[in-house]
């Protein structure tokens, strides 16, 4: 007779004070209107959408094996969408943003299907070509006024208080819905299928993973995710043209915060996301020799701390923020 | 009877390239046996395995489980039917603990609730020796702890036919004949097995039936003592002379 049984512990100490954390920090986020100059709110704005880009794209790297280089499609997709929407259909701006993320869904399904059998490197060429087709497209549509892009001229309608409350809403839903659904998902039957693949396809396969379904629901969730974040920015630049909405920076940016954030975590793109943003507001003003120094730090992490610097905080101990693990604790009878 | 056959091949065949490695391969597995594979090395018993679980897809033949056809079947569905396999160099999911790597099938494949998952999962770690390796990353784990985890992985998912590939190779005869008794118990809750495995006194201890391949064909098919008999098996496997 067995005199023992068995618990699953989900949550520690660290994940509660940073859950605490969390809803403190999205709390200050949206009362910022009220507290915070307009050049901090945008850099609110700013952080928020390198965040929400940033942990989407560790979704699909880090966790389903899909390197995209290519995600610029979706954020300058969305930004044009939820431009024509505001500006030649006439919805209101901020209700435009939720709508304009059926186009980054819609071009993610046939993109997916297009290059799901390539593999690895070839699968990231791929989305390279298909971001550039698009961008190249758009120069090229006159209604979009071509390569000259778009101004949001309505935002004008609303005085800037209006627009602050709008964006620090926003971006806390955009929080909430990239890191707080990826936390979600990943703690799921979701997330051990997930985690299961990234760490043997094959094997995850054989143990009733469906890996293609679940490659495609994440490629499709992570350009919607991205968009969202590419619609805000956007937003609040008031400006869109295909060179900067199409930029293969945003791919490059997001390759710099995972890999030195820490690749496969939540607290990893959270980690490298502040590490750009402020390297990018204290070094930026060097130009060239600032980005050399960031692809040397990219080069360095790969090299000798594959897990970034979330992989080297864990080894002073493992305090999660985002806990994803089970872990089994026997308990006496 | 045909309900009582689980598992039917016919005419199964595989090549990579210009190289036949399962040649018109056809055979049944009955229900709630061990139906043990032996055969040298190159002969094609793990690659009739991957044919089984949909790993690989074979050139020509027909596979049924419980008279439905798997041959378009991917290996999670076939998961999902009920097939469970180790695989000979083990496959962990390395980053995560040995007791998620069971929680993968119980959840994904068998279908159960967080809860109910947990607490299956709990029992085979139990069972298979692997309690106190829990919440050990697999990557972590000693081989032997490894090969443990493969089988703990494919019962956690509570399968009705069971794949298990070289899972005795570098146990000791008293963890060979834990091995054994743990065999045993599973074919008592009524899941069927194949075993391919080169620990003679193991498979022959618990398989009631024996199939031989050679260079990917079925050269002998019989009860332990037939085919240890078999003047062919004693050529081509053991090396000896009829």
């Amino acid at each position: 007779m067995t005199s023992h049984t068995y618990t699953v512990q989900r949550s520690t100490l660290s994940s509660r004070i940073a859950l605490t954390l969390g809803a403190a920090v999205l709390v200050a986020l949206v009362a910022m209107p009220w507290w915070a100059t307009s050049g901090n709110i945008r850099w609110a704005i700013e952080l928020s959408c390198y965040l929400a880009i940033a942990q989407m794209w560790n979704l699909l790297a880090g966790y389903a094996g899909l390197v995209s280089v290519g995600q610029q499609a979706f954020i300058g997709l969305t930004g044009y969408t939820l431009f024509v929407l505001a500006q030649n259909f006439g919805v209101n701006p901020f209700l435009a943003v939720p709508l304009a993320l059926v186009a980054p869904a819609l071009l993610a399904v046939p993109t997916y299907l297009l290059l799901r059998r390539l593999d690895g490197p070839y699968f990231s060429i791929g989305t390279w070509v298909v971001a550039e087709a698009v961008r190249l497209t758009t120069t090229n549509i006159d209604y979009v006024n071509a390569g000259a892009g778009l101004t949001l001229r309505v935002m004008t309608n609303y005085s800037q208080h209006e627009r602050e409350v709008a964006f620090v809403i926003l971006c806390a839903l955009l929080l909430l819905t990239t890191i707080g659904g990826s936390y979600l998902i990943l703690r799921s039957k979701v997330g051990l299928a997930l985690t299961a693949m990234r760490d043997n396809p094959v094997a995850a396969a054989s143990q009733g993973v469906n890996v293609g379904r679940m490659r495609f629901l994440i490629f499709v969730a992570a350009a919607v995710g991205t968009g969202f974040a590419g619609a805000i920015y956007y937003m609040a630049q008031l400006r869109i043209t295909p060179a900067a909405g199409f930029d293969p920076f945003w791919a490059s940016m997001s390759i710099f915060i995972i890999m030195v954030g820490g690749i496969g975590s939540i607290e990893g793109a959270i980690i490298g996301a502040l590490i750009y943003f402020f390297a990018d507001r204290l070094f930026g003003e060097y130009g060239s020799a600032y980005l050399i120094v960031l692809g040397l730090l990219t080069l360095v992490i790969a090299l000798y701390a594959r897990g970034g610097v979330w992989g080297l905080i864990q080894k002073l101990g493992d305090h999660p923020w985002f806990p994803v693990r089970r872990i089994l604790i026997k308990v006496e009878k | 009877m045909a309900d009582q056959v689980i598992l039917s091949a016919r005419g199964l065949s595989k090549r990579f390239g210009a190289i036949t490695v399962i040649d018109d391969v056809s055979f049944d597995v009955n229900r709630g046996e061990v139906l043990g594979i032996l055969g040298p090395n190159g002969a094609g018993k793990t690659t009739l395995f991957n044919l089984i679980s949909g790993d690989l897809a074979a050139n020509g033949g027909a596979l049924s489980l419980d008279g439905a056809q798997l041959a378009a079947e991917p290996p999670y569905r076939r998961c999902k039917r009920g097939i469970g396999r180790t695989y000979q160099v083990p496959q962990p999911f390395g980053a995560m603990s040995a007791f998620e790597n069971l929680m993968v099938p119980a959840m994904l494949s068998a279908g159960l609730s967080e809860t109910d998952a947990a607490a299956h999962c709990a029992q085979v770690l139990e069972d298979c020796g692997l309690s106190a390796r829990a919440n050990t990353d697999a990557g972590k784990l000693t081989l032997l702890d490894r090969k443990r985890l493969e089988l703990a992985r494919a019962l956690a998912g509570r399968p009705k036919l069971l794949l298990l590939d070289e899972i005795a190779g570098g146990l000791t005869d008293a963890e060979g004949a834990e091995l054994v008794k743990l065999v045993r118990r599973v074919k008592a809750t009524g899941v069927t097995i194949i075993w391919i495995e080169h620990v003679l006194h193991a498979l022959m201890a618990v398989a009631d039936r024996v199939m031989v391949l050679n260079f990917g064909e079925k050269i002998a098919m019989g009860t332990p003592q037939e085919v240890l008999q078999d003047p062919e098996v004693r050529r081509v496997y053991m090396g000896l002379e009829a």
